[in-house]
């Protein structure tokens, strides 16, 4: 009994601090009706903010405290106001949720260069002694968090229902377009947003980190399970919230007791895939909601960046024939392998790309498919012999049985639902490579992987693998580009723009976004595979969520819907960190920094600003009519 | 006797309390231009809605050419042949103009998604003769110079043109435009009506919402007029001209007018 009980403050305390992370996810997406991924970075932020002033200047508590929560939320409001805020008001809501994910990425860099990669932790506020109940021991740190999470709500719940600011915060949520003929200016309604969010977790980032050890990273499972909290509670409703987040706690916690630590995440995410399909509004829905399915006027117009026919087919034989000599010419150790990683990352990116830049779903998930290839052939050629080629094969298949299953499973989820369904798929996915140690050798990874042979041919160096990867990228290339420049590409971009319109010219939407997830899953499944041939190795921090989130980073930067793009894309952050070990670093922020810069100023990416450059190049023909015109 | 092309029985929507379409029949007979008129907030776009089963009717049944339309999804209707476009001009943004033509073909598309990724002959065939077929009905609406530009670059009356052929391109036996005049001058809406009946001289039934007075009489065949979700009266154009219910519901509202 009482062991349950102390299992239940266990819950509540865990409880307490995703209740805080799913506060700031409400605010901001009831004004903005954006999902905020960045929400755990601020908490980060705040931890070690604290620890610095704390720890390094020796300062009190109190100041300390006031101190971090002002810098960490004044920092915010720099980064939001000049890439949030724009985000908001000119990008599609979908682009602007993965503008978040580039923002949560910006932040756990800036956090590794500044405070590195070791774990920190705090003393706790009254000392270290816990409050005795009977049997039943308190954190004294739960106390304090229990009590100013409380007061914060309650603080919100004020500001937003008695404050004529609240109100005009609550129209922005309603009707953007009407509050702003109400004279309400949008923009800083949105930054206020985005800082009381930053604020929000700042201050539980201070309250939390006495209790459990935060580094650079921890930003992402504070993003991911309030993420699950404020899902499960309901978008946008602070007692769902609330409720939400305890929930998830307590469950975790038991979880954690009677099953196993290992797979605590696991079922957590159960519970929000459950929640998800059954309930998608949450248990505690807050009222009509804008719809996100239904296209914003103006919002997604997209310029058309192509080649021409022959000028494309010059492009890529150049490039092909650049591609093939690149590893007869002398370079750095290392260097070679890298373009192996680019390649194999390319062939998974250009899945996405068919998703993302075609048909216009987010996936945020995308690492998951690559971690069900990479594991199934890697184990099937491992632990049971399997030839290499035929492993694949049986990767890529059940792959493609996981999109089927997820898609029927989210056929009702719309908008950014599918994208945080694909989401939890992901941290599924990852959660089970993590804990099914008999199988996955779990967190250390499964090792002794063979390397890829077909018909007795061995690609045992990196050399082989070059040109094999090579080989597939380019064959995938072209048939994509059959398959994107013929019926099936219209029906995506179709899609894509306008499912209204497409579905009254007789294209099946939900078949269509099925077919291009399926593609999509295909191509993950095969790079992943490949990784684990190619390293001898797989572990899940290769193919985690961060993983996800590079790869749409990669297809953003390089230009979406261009299949070439995504290649320049994995291509720069690949090579990048490698060329320039001491700015290795850098690499999660500037990944990050670039996620979030191209998508509000440069949205047609590396290879489209080329395009742009080449077409601008006049052709052999328009140039002599041109002459021909001037005599 | 023919199949009509579309027949509704008693339809009404109730949006919220508010009836918006209240208890319409009626029935169009195919190989005719048919339209829908009324003064604002009369249901005509409602009506057009419930039918392509945009939104369920509150009770009543559409069939089209005697196919009952209940739990049908929009595409099935479109693979009924029934193509129809929108109030606002919805061209596909981020792609070119011929894109957004070839993109009506889709359910003639017979070659299959592998087939395209192989660059099969028949799949390249195929697309030829779309393509060929796109371009012939983009010259036919003088657009032949803005063939590789983004539709959204595109005039708004333009954009109708491209959204009126766009739906061509699915060889619909019915096609139901809102509003297609418009955004469009009086020498273009002149030419639309010539385009709207060599189209149903070709075969295709036609059926327009529309505020455009002078298109209506020179192209319909069959005018009916809603006002308040009712249907107030049918017949040919020249007697709707003179329907006395009908001049009452148009000069009873302040910007109503009727010819």
């Amino acid at each position: 009994m009482t062991s349950i009980l102390q299992i239940v403050v266990g819950g509540l305390l865990q409880g307490g601090v995703f209740a805080i992370a799913a506060l700031g996810f409400s605010l901001v997406f009831r004004v903005t009706n954006v999902v905020n991924l960045s929400q755990g970075a601020f908490c980060v932020l705040g931890a070690m903010g604290m620890y610095y002033f704390q720890v390094n200047f020796g300062w009190p508590i109190l100041p300390a405290s006031i101190a971090a929560v002002v810098c960490a939320t004044t920092f915010c409001l720099l980064v939001g106001a000049f890439t949030f805020v724009p985000a908001v008001s000119r990008l599609p809501s979908s682009s602007a949720l993965v503008l978040t994910a580039g923002l949560l990425t910006f932040f756990t860099g800036i956090t590794l260069v500044v405070w590195g990669n070791q774990p920190y932790a705090l003393p706790p506020f009254s000392g270290e002694a816990p409050l005795v109940i009977g049997t039943l021991r308190i954190p004294s740190q739960g106390i304090w968090l229990a009590a100013i999470s409380t007061a914060m709500i309650l603080g919100l719940w004020l500001l937003l229902q008695k404050t004529t600011l609240g109100r005009a915060l609550r129209a922005c949520a309603e009707n953007p377009a009407a509050a702003r003929l109400m004279g309400i200016d949008l923009r800083a309604m949105i930054l206020l947003s985005f800082g009381l969010a930053a604020m929000i977790g700042a201050i539980g980032g201070v309250l939390v980190a006495p209790v459990m050890s935060l580094q650079f990273d921890s930003g992402q499972f504070f993003t991911i399970s309030g993420f699950i909290a404020v899902a499960i509670g309901g978008m946008g409703s602070f007692a769902g919230s609330i409720v939400g987040g305890i929930l998830l706690g307590v469950a975790e916690q038991f979880a954690a007791y009677y099953v196993s630590s290992l797979f605590a995440n696991t079922l957590a995410l159960l519970l929000l895939l459950g929640v998800l399909v059954l309930r998608p509004a949450g248990l505690f829905p807050s009222g009509p909601q804008r719809r996100s399915d239904v296209r914003d006027e103006g919002r997604i117009h997209r310029a058309v960046v192509r080649l021409p026919a022959r000028r494309g087919l010059a492009f890529a034989v150049i490039l092909l024939g650049v591609l093939a000599v690149v590893p007869a010419l002398p370079m750095p150790s290392g260097l070679l392998e890298s373009l192996v990683i680019s390649l194999i990352l390319y062939i998974a990116v250009l899945g996405l790309d068919v998703l993302m830049g075609y048909a216009g779903q987010v996936s945020l998930g995308h690492a998951g498919f690559m971690a069900v290839g990479g594991y199934c052939a890697a184990i099937l050629a491992t632990s049971y012999g399997w030839p290499p080629f035929a492993a694949v094969v049986a990767a890529v298949i059940l792959s493609v049985l996981c999109a089927l299953l997820l898609a029927l499973a989210t056929g009702r989820l719309r908008g950014h639902y599918l994208a945080l369904a694909t989401l939890t798929f992901g941290l599924l996915i990852d959660s089970l490579a993590v804990g099914l140690v008999d199988l996955t050798g779990g967190p250390s990874g499964l090792v002794g992987v063979p390397a890829f042979e077909v018909a007795g041919f061995s690609f045992n160096t990196p050399m082989r693998m070059y040109y094999l990867t090579l080989a597939l990228a380019a064959i995938l290339v072209l048939g994509l580009e059959g398959g994107m420049r013929l019926g099936f590409g219209r029906a995506l971009k179709a899609v894509r723009s306008d499912q209204l319109a497409a579905a009254a010219l007789g294209v099946n939407v939900s078949r269509v976004k099925i077919a291009a997830l399926c593609i999509a899953a295909a191509l993950a499944s095969l790079s992943g595979s490949l990784y684990a041939f190619s390293f001898h190795f797989l572990s899940p921090e290769m193919v985690e969520t961060t993983r996800s989130f590079e790869m749409i980073a990669m297809l953003v930067l390089g230009g979406e819907g261009t299949l070439i793009g995504g290649l320049f894309g994995s291509l720069a952050l690949t090579l990048l960190p490698t060329l320039v070990q001491d700015l290795a670093v850098f690499k999660t922020a500037v990944e990050g920094a670039l996620l979030v810069v191209i998508f509000l100023f440069m949205p047609e990416g590396i290879f489209g600003r080329l395009v742009i450059w080449l077409n601008k190049i006049p052709s052999h023909g328009t140039a002599i009519a041109y002459a021909k015109a001037k005599l | 006797m023919t199949v009509s092309a579309l027949e509704c029985r008693s339809v009404s929507k109730i949006f919220g309390g508010v009836l918006a379409v209240d208890d319409v029949s009626l029935t169009v007979p195919s190989g005719s231009v048919s339209a829908l008129i009324g003064p604002n907030g009369a249901g005509k776009t409602t009506l057009f809605n419930v039918t392509t089963n945009l939104f369920a009717p509150t009770s009543g049944e559409v069939s089209f050419f005697g196919k009952n339309v209940a739990g049908l999804s929009s595409h099935h209707i479109a693979a009924l042949g029934v193509i129809r476009t929108f109030q606002t001009a919805r061209v596909f943004p981020g792609m070119t103009t011929i894109e957004n033509i070839l993109s009506g073909a889709h359910l003639h598309v017979r070659t299959s998604v592998a087939s395209q990724m192989l660059w099969s002959r028949t799949a390249r065939q195929e697309e030829r003769c779309l393509t060929e077929k796109a371009d012939a009905v983009l010259d036919m609406i003088g657009l032949g110079h803005a063939r590789d530009v983004a539709a959204t670059d595109l005039p708004i009356g333009a954009q109708k043109l491209v959204e009126v052929v766009r739906a061509l391109m699915a060889k619909p036996k019915l096609l139901l435009l809102d509003e297609p005049a418009a955004g469009l001058n009086d020498r273009e809406t002149a030419e639309l009506a010539v385009f709207l009946r060599a189209i149903c001289d070709a075969g295709t039934s036609i059926i327009v919402v529309e505020h455009n007075m002078s298109l209506v009489m020179e192209v319909a065949d069959l005018v009916f007029v809603l006002d308040a979700g009712r249907l107030i009266a049918s017949g040919a154009p020249q007697d709707i001209q003179r329907d006395p219910k009908v001049i009452e519901a148009y000069l009873s509202r302040p910007e109503g007018q009727i010819a």
